[in-house]
């Protein structure tokens, strides 16, 4: 009976997902886009957040990373391979984790979240100074190329309704991949070390190299997102690098709920559509977010997605306050 | 009886204060070897170093001919030693059989497998609910690790502990905390483990000491006070003063 119900809510969240070009005005679509988009790149964070034990203040470096190889690409060979492109974001992420990775995962807590950061403002320093390629605050434009089916069809990047679809299936079996994964001895390791590093070492975890890797996992997805943003957007900018898409991962995440796997989508669209609701109230739309962000953190530490599933939780962060 | 541990001269300060004097001592295969001494003798303190968690400043440690001394924590792990923890250190927030699965995973060295899903791991979950089943942990199997009673953590502890199917098996005080009832039953149950395996244990309660061991070495001030077969211990007049009466000295003024 459970298991019906569980497969019908599928069905059905599936089905909203796949008619929203029918259902919501364009502007709505757009959204949707960025959700998608943020979707993803709030769960990779949760990899190492939730399930690794790791709070990386910077890990929009990689997301970013990912923009520009897609913007750099499409600006220089406008008909360049669209996948071919995605494919190189997430390895732009993957290079970026596995180099941030070595100096950065052996440190823990406060001190990991630093470093990381201080590794997002050596990208940002490069991506605002190296004018020559990235153009600096004025950014890199670009048009999308459309994306061709194998000969069989070419669909137009130029109708938005192509870009959610596109988005969607990208986002969608990247999320699920990192779902499996999570199922998988490895992602296991991952929580074991996180639970207990030294219990997990002595029972011949080597904790250093399955952080790493989550790292390095993590950087796939980050960097996947990061190209998806700059597609969408047809545009990237060195603002695209600085702390703000650092801290926005952070806000999603905690506001929708780290101890659950879907908690950092249910931040992510929560937080895209509150920040687009009310800046259009007022331009100091942060402080509100803020607000937000505090009263969650207070009051709701399971975030948002335990209103729903309450019983999904089982986290470190819930064992401090305990 | 071969040899398959030891220790050379050991040292080990702590930002100058020697807690490890100078100890070598040698581990038999197959034997039950228990250490004892008063408190502060270095007994935890030497157990860390043997298992990695700290650092000799000097002084080498030999395991199975191969040394160890510089080796990390999980690579002399995977080499056969497996320890448990005098205060309890098992995943608090898993349940009891995600615990003892963490320690089958790394026994069948699938800890950086990604191509399968865990929980459909046959081999696995037959091998994990074998362990639970030695330490009659199957009906709390479900149970997260920190809502056990303390002496059911006790055997989920040990648990974790002989799911690696370790060479040689360092208990850490593993009656700690128990009554004399569930004290016994450790007992039983640490007989019954380490059946066929080597055995290193600290331990301050004299009747599991006398009961369980073949060769006890006794600490004091960082140093081997004694080292001989239960009977020798028991007549060594140096142990009986610094340390056999003045416990029972205590107890009697108590």
């Amino acid at each position: 009976m459970t298991r019906k119900v569980y497969w019908l809510a599928w069905g059905i969240v599936i089905v909203l997902l796949l008619s929203i070009p029918y259902l919501l005005p364009e502007i709505w679509i757009h959204l949707a886009v960025e959700a998608l988009v943020f979707s993803l790149f709030a769960v990779s964070f949760n990899l190492l957040f939730g399930y690794s034990g790791l709070l990386p203040f910077g890990h929009g470096a990689l997301f970013g990373i990912g923009a520009y190889v897609v913007a750099l690409i499409f600006r220089n060979y406008p008909d360049a391979s669209l996948l071919l492109t995605f494919l190189l974001a997430a390895l732009g992420g993957v290079i970026a984790a596995a180099v941030i990775g070595v100096f950065s995962v052996r440190l823990k807590g406060a001190y990991f979240a630093l470093i990381t950061t201080a590794f997002q403002m050596f990208a940002f320093a490069v991506a605002e100074k190296w004018r020559g390629v990235t153009n600096g605050d004025d950014g890199v434009t670009f048009s999308r190329p459309d994306l061709h089916l194998g000969g069989l069809a070419i669909l137009s990047m130029k109708s938005i309704h192509h870009v959610y679809y596109l988005t969607l299936v990208i986002v969608g079996i990247s999320i699920l991949a990192c779902w499996l994964f999570l199922k998988t001895p490895l992602g296991n390791s991952a929580v074991a070390v996180r639970e207990k590093d030294v219990r997990a070492s002595f029972l011949g975890y080597n904790v250093f190299l399955t952080r790493y890797t989550l790292f390095v996992i993590s950087g796939i997805f980050a960097g996947l997102a990061g190209g998806l943003f700059a597609f969408f957007e047809e545009f990237v900018a060195a603002s695209c690098l600085n702390l703000d898409t650092s801290m926005s991962v952070v806000f999603m995440t905690v506001i929708g709920g780290p101890a659950n796997f879907l908690g950092p989508v249910l931040g992510s669209v929560v937080y895209i559509i509150f920040q687009d609701w009310i800046s259009s109230l007022t331009r100091h739309w942060w402080i509100l977010m803020g607000c937000f962000f505090v009263i969650v953190v207070l009051y709701l530490q399971s975030g948002l997605i335990s209103l729903i599933k309450p019983e999904k939780v089982r986290l470190w962060l819930d064992r401090r306050r305990g | 009886m071969s040899v398959i541990l030891k220790t050379e001269d050991l040292f080990k300060d702590f930002s100058g204060l020697e807690i490890i004097r100078g100890i070598t001592m040698e581990v038999y295969e197959g034997e039950r070897h228990m250490i004892i001494g008063p408190n502060g003798a270095g007994k935890s303190t030497l157990f860390n170093l043997i298992t990695g968690l700290y650092k000799p400043s000097k002084g080498r440690i030999h395991f199975l001919k191969r040394d160890i001394t510089r080796l990390p924590l999980h690579k002399i792990a995977r080499l056969g030693i497996s320890r448990s923890f005098q205060i309890i250190n098992v995943f608090p927030m898993m349940t009891v059989f995600e615990n003892v699965r963490n320690a089958v995973v790394s026994k069948v060295h699938r800890r950086f497998n990604w191509v399968s899903i865990l929980s459909k791991d046959r081999e696995i979950e037959r091998e994990t609910r074998r362990v639970l089943d030695i330490l009659s942990l199957q009906d709390v199997r479900d149970d997260l690790a920190s809502e056990l009673s303390y002496g059911r953590q006790r055997h989920l502890e040990l648990a974790l502990t002989v799911a690696q199917d370790p060479v040689l098996i360092m208990l850490d005080e593993p009656t700690a905390g128990l009554n004399s009832e569930e004290s016994r039953s450790a007992v039983r149950l640490i007989r019954q483990v380490t059946e066929g395996k080597t055995l290193v244990m600290v331990e301050h309660d004299m009747d599991v000491v006398f009961g369980l061991a073949d060769r006890i070495t006794v600490l004091n001030d960082g140093t081997v006070l004694a080292c001989g077969s239960p009977e020798e211990i028991r007549k060594n007049e140096e142990v009986r003063k610094a340390y056999l009466e003045r416990r029972t000295g205590a107890a009697a003024g108590s």
